[in-house]
Order: structure tokens, then C-alpha cells, then sequence
């Protein structure tokens, strides 16, 4: 068998893993719709306005409306000491205060 | 092989040449490539994990507070008095006030963080139908003082399982009871893992914050064009809050994760390291093997083009190989493991960890950035050095 054959045979495996991995993102992403619906009574039932993803400081828990000098409480040069604080981007709230 | 066409045979011919020459130094290319696919699978990995937490934020933080008003003192925030809400009543197009006592309460003995959260539902958008929301019980009405709803994180650390009656600690350290009335679905994990939902006067009582104070203020207004406006007239009419508006807090989402966040910078400055030694090593010559190689080709009578042919089908096959195996591994990791490689950066010393169900974000955008970033220096990289030594006089190169 040629070298590119084989070349051929593995690009043909590949296609078939990622084919089915975007079968299952598809269906993923129908189930996610659904979940999202129940989200978003509680999002707006309960007036939320952050993802409950990081819960160890209030600036990655709620960056939407925490304190805006909160990651720079400790002294000016310490912008945080959290380690999910180097996961996340200060939020740009412009013309708050 | 009569059916193929010439220039597609000889590139064919061509091909399997540079995979033969791959597999000769196959130690070699397999370790590039692994480690080609490594960083392309961290940055995948972390592309795919922030797209997929901005994608849910977009979807679901449609129906947040319209605008939020916080009182600032000091560049903090503190409690917001409730009299404050009569000063509002003046600006017209307001449709709902409603004050909402929220905070944060360290569980010691677990050291976890829960959010509390307080507010009159009835009044909130949706409010009647947070039922659904539920796995089991129901939210608790105002007539049920001491009742609250608990996200399925903050039941399984205080250990309730079937037992129904909590206490929490006070500032005073005195005790104050609860009962559990309702359980969030698994499907709101995502926004009410480590909730627990109380009425305002319990909240108060718990927090110590006197029955004139609110933690803030939510306003929804009749016409949401408006919104803008009237934050301006609200920030204008108290001028020591912070009013924030809904488009505000959904644009926090969009750019918590980027490549600003330092994490990501460390993943995109590591990957450009890496490829800048990698082309470094590769554009500052060949090895006297691979360059007597080119010679002898040249001396059995191929053509310079031919020679770059091979050393960019070499050069693509090892790239884009890494490419696809990085991606589809970046994929299976984020879709089937939750992002275990790094979920830990993301939730930090957190105790509460959701449990993540999310939809891998790939864009084409993303693929071009990554594509940009690792395929592309590293073609250039090759094939340059084998260009400029294939355009030497062959004899020259084998003596």
C-alpha cells in the first residue's frame, strides 16, 4: 500500500470522529436550548446577572456588579491573589463609577 | 493509475515521497507534532471553554435586571437606602422598583461561599413561573417567613440530603433557622449552583442590615429604549450610586474572557514562544543530512520546484495533522471532561463547583486565529531554508 493511502485512510478516520463530534454538537446544542429556557425564567425571576462559575471572590463571581476597585483591594500593586482572577478580564464598566 | 491525471500523479509521487522521508525521521516529526498539538489544544481548549461561557451569558442574560442601582461610598459598595426608591418615583417611565437584599455568606466549616439572594419574586418578570425552575418543592410567598430555595451545590455541602431544617450564623453568631422549601433543577446549575433564595425580612435578619436598607435596587422601565435615558436621569437625580444598565452587565460577558485575561495571555505568549523557536531552529538552516539530500535530488534530476514541493507537503502534513489532532482533542475535552485541564484555574479555591454542561464554542474566527498563530510560521519556517539551499549548486552542497 501506497504511503499516501494510508495518509488517506487516517484523514478519512479523522473526518469521521470530527463528523460525529458535530453530530453531537448538534444535539448538544438542542438539549442546551432547552436547558437555557429554565435559565432564563431564573435569570429574570431572580433579577441574576452572573454566571455562578468562579464562587471563591466577588469580582469572578458577580463581575457585572461587584465593586469595580474590589480586584485592587489589598494595595495598589496587587491587582488580585485569587487564582481565578488571572482567568478573568476586568469588565469595561464605562461611565460607572 | 492511468485514470489520474499527470500533475496529480506526480504530486501524488510527490507526496509519498515526503511521507516516506516524514517516517524516516519519525522520532523527530512525531514529537513535533505532538507538541505542535499540544498548544493547539490549549489554546483550542480555552477558546472553545470562554466562547462557550460568553455564548451562555449571551443567551441567558437576556432577561437581567434593566437597570441595577448600587450606592457607592468609598469605591465600595454598601447598603442602599430604601428611601431612595421615593426620589425615583419622580422620574417618569419607571414601571417597577423592587429592592433586592443579596450577599455573600462563608460557610466555615466547608469553606464555601453561598449567595444569598432576597427580593419580593412575585414583582419580578417571570417571577410566577420560577416553579419550573425548581427540581422539587416550590418557591417560597411571602407569607412563608424562614423558608428558602437552595441551589443543588449548597445542599450537598451542608449535607441536608433528605433532612429539611438548616441554620446559618448571624454576624452575632447567634443561629438562625431555615427551612428548605425548594431544590434548583440541574438545568439552572450554571446561574443557581450556590444560590440560596430567601425572603427580604429573613435576609435582613440573617445579614444584620436594618429594615430601612437594601443591598440594591432593580428597575425595570415601561419602554425599553429608554433605558439609557433613565439611567442618565437616575445617575443625575443620585448621584452617589452606580447605575448599571442591562446592555452594561451583558457586555461584562464579552469581554471577561479574552485573550486579555492573564491566563490567556499565558497560553497565547507560551504558544508564540514555542513557535517562534521552533521556526527559529528551522529558518537558521538545514542539517548538512537534509542539505546532502537536497543535493542529490537536485543531481538526479529534480527540478527546485519539486524540492519545495516536498518540503511543503512535509511541513503541511506535520502542521495541519497537529492542527485537526489539537482541535478535535480541544473538543472531546471541553464537550465530554467539563474542561478538566482547566477548570481548575477557573474556579480557583472555590468550593463550589458547577457542574459545567456546555456547548464547545468553534468559530471560524477562532480556527483562523489558532491556524494563523501555529500552521503558518511553521510552513514559513520550513520551507524558506529548504528554498534558499535548493537554490545552491548541488555539487557544492555534497563535498
Amino acid at each position: 500500500m501506497r504511503p499516501s493511502h494510508l495518509l488517506f485512510i487516517f484523514l478519512l478516520l479523522l473526518t469521521v470522529i470530527d463528523g460525529t463530534l458535530y453530530l453531537h454538537a448538534k444535539r448538544l446544542g438542542s438539549d442546551i436550548k432547552d436547558e437555557q429556557a429554565l435559565q432564563e425564567i431564573a435569570v429574570a425571576g431572580l433579577g441574576l446577572t452572573d454566571l455562578a462559575v468562579a464562587t471563591e471572590a466577588r469580582y469572578t463571581r458577580h463581575p457585572a456588579v461587584s465593586d469595580p476597585m474590589a480586584p485592587f483591594m489589598d494595595h495598589p500593586g496587587a491587582i488580585e491573589h485569587f487564582p481565578t482572577g488571572s482567568f478573568w478580564n476586568a469588565p469595561e464598566n464605562t461611565g460607572t463609577r | 493509475m492511468a485514470m489520474i491525471p499527470k500533475g496529480l500523479e506526480k504530486q501524488l509521487n510527490i507526496l509519498d515521497f515526503s511521507l516516506s522521508s516524514l517516517w524516516r525521521r519519525k522520532l523527530k516529526n512525531l514529537g513535533i507534532m505532538l507538541v505542535f498539538a499540544l498548544v493547539i489544544f490549549l489554546l483550542g481548549s480555552f477558546q472553545m471553554l470562554t466562547g462557550a461561557l460568553t455564548n451562555s451569558a449571551e443567551a441567558v442574560l437576556e432577561n437581567t435586571p434593566e437597570i441595577t442601582i448600587q450606592k457607592m461610598s468609598a469605591g465600595r459598595q454598601e447598603a442602599i437606602p430604601l428611601a431612595y426608591i421615593d426620589k425615583l418615583h419622580s422620574i417618569y417611565g419607571i414601571r417597577t422598583i423592587i429592592p433586592r437584599v443579596w450577599g455573600y455568606y462563608f460557610d466555615e466549616s466547608n469553606l464555601a461561599n453561598f449567595t444569598i439572594m432576597a427580593l419580593d419574586s412575585d414583582s419580578m418578570p417571570y417571577g410566577s413561573k420560577l416553579n419550573l425552575a425548581l427540581s422539587q418543592g416550590h418557591f417560597p410567598k411571602r407569607t412563608e417567613p424562614g423558608t428558602v430555595v437552595l441551589g443543588r451545590s449548597v445542599q450537598d455541602i451542608l449535607g441536608l440530603e433528605d433532612r429539611r431544617i438548616f441554620s446559618l450564623f448571624r454576624p452575632d453568631l447567634s443561629l438562625k433557622s431555615f427551612r428548605v422549601a425548594g431544590l434548583f433543577s440541574r438545568q439552572t446549575d450554571l446561574l443557581t449552583n450556590d444560590l440560596i433564595v430567601m425572603n427580604l425580612d429573613d435576609a435582613r435578619d440573617l445579614f444584620a442590615i436594618p429594615a430601612s436598607m437594601v443591598t440594591d435596587i432593580c428597575v425595570y422601565v415601561a419602554n425599553p429604549t429608554e433605558i439609557e435615558t433613565i439611567a442618565k436621569k437616575i445617575a443625575v437625580l443620585l448621584p452617589e450610586t452606580r447605575v448599571l444598565t442591562k446592555s452594561q452587565i451583558q457586555k461584562t460577558y464579552q469581554v471577561v474572557f479574552s485573550w486579555r485575561s492573564g491566563f490567556a495571555s499565558i497560553c497565547l505568549l507560551t504558544a508564540l514562544v514555542a513557535f517562534a523557536i521552533l521556526a527559529w531552529d528551522k529558518a537558521s538552516g538545514l542539517s548538512p543530512e537534509e542539505k546532502r539530500e537536497i543535493g542529490i535530488l537536485k543531481i538526479l534530476g529534480w527540478e527546485t520546484g519539486d524540492i519545495l514541493a516536498v518540503r511543503f507537503w512535509e511541513s503541511t502534513l506535520v502542521s495541519a495533522l497537529a492542527f485537526i489532532i489539537g482541535c478535535t482533542a480541544a473538543y472531546i475535552h471541553v464537550a465530554f471532561f467539563d474542561a478538566s485541564l482547566l477548570k481548575p484555574v477557573m474556579v480557583g479555591w472555590s468550593v463550589i463547583h458547577p457542574s459545567f454542561r456546555l456547548l464547545p464554542s468553534v468559530t471560524l474566527a477562532d480556527l483562523l486565529l489558532i491556524f494563523t498563530f501555529s500552521v503558518l510560521p511553521y510552513l514559513g519556517a520550513t520551507v524558506i531554508p529548504a528554498w534558499r539551499c535548493s537554490t545552491v549548486p548541488p555539487d557544492s552542497v555534497i563535498r
